[in-house]
């Protein structure tokens, strides 16, 4: 009896390009970030998370995370 | 997979992904993060952004695209979680998953601000060898 080795066949047929492509497409959009921010939304949040209104969006979360100590655990200083 | 805090979730949102950040890597913020995000859009008060966002800001906040940023199924990471929280007493549902993601994905955590982190994350973090990061604005 005759084993046949069981190896795959690759032909090249532009998969391998094509691939790379969305693979590229990805990478491109992932550093855009999401096309639905908006550029006064984009400025706002910028502000928010490095900018001048940090201290009130920390205040913010760990406002939110006291008022639940299910989140927040019985330690308050856990943020 | 990197996971990531509130602060660089947002700035990678809306493209500002901070240099320190490998660009290779998918992103992810654990699901009680996304929560907390998630309430700043949606309470009322100081922080309150369903007033001042765009409707098309809010739903890349509320659903981000996978592609940019993923949110961790917390199922898994849920009996990591809970072994935290018996064997440090205290750490809450938001720091256990954190920790446990941290444990998860490659023993490191990513911040966009120290003050983000809290004293009681960074002392278990240090005890579970995971690695934490910062990437401060610039």
């Amino acid at each position: 009896m005759k084993l046949r080795a069981s190896v795959p066949v690759r032909r090249h047929n532009g998969a391998v390009t094509i691939g790379e492509d969305l693979r590229s497409e990805r990478h491109q959009r992932r550093l855009a970030g999401d096309p639905r921010i908006t550029p006064e939304g984009r400025a706002l949040l910028l502000r928010l998370t490095t900018g001048d209104l940090m201290d009130e969006f920390q205040a913010a979360l760990d406002a939110d995370l006291a008022a639940d100590p299910a989140l927040g655990g019985h330690d308050a200083d856990v943020t | 997979m990197l996971v990531i805090d509130e602060y660089l979730a947002v700035r990678v949102l809306v493209g500002a992904r901070p240099g320190e950040l490998p660009d290779d890597e998918p992103l992810a913020l654990p699901a009680y993060r996304h929560y907390r995000l998630l309430q700043r859009v949606h309470q009322p008060g100081t922080g309150q952004l369903s007033a001042l966002l765009a409707a098309s800001d809010q739903q890349a906040i509320r659903r981000p695209d996978a592609d940019v940023l993923q949110i961790l199924d917390p199922r898994p990471l849920l009996d990591e979680a809970a072994a935290i929280g018996a064997r440090y007493r205290a750490a809450g549902l938001l720091v256990g998953e954190t920790l446990a993601a941290g444990l998860t994905y490659g023993h490191q955590l990513w911040f966009g601000t120290s003050r983000n982190i809290g004293t009681r994350l960074a002392q278990i973090a240090e005890d579970l060898h995971i690695a934490i990061t910062v990437a401060e604005p610039s």
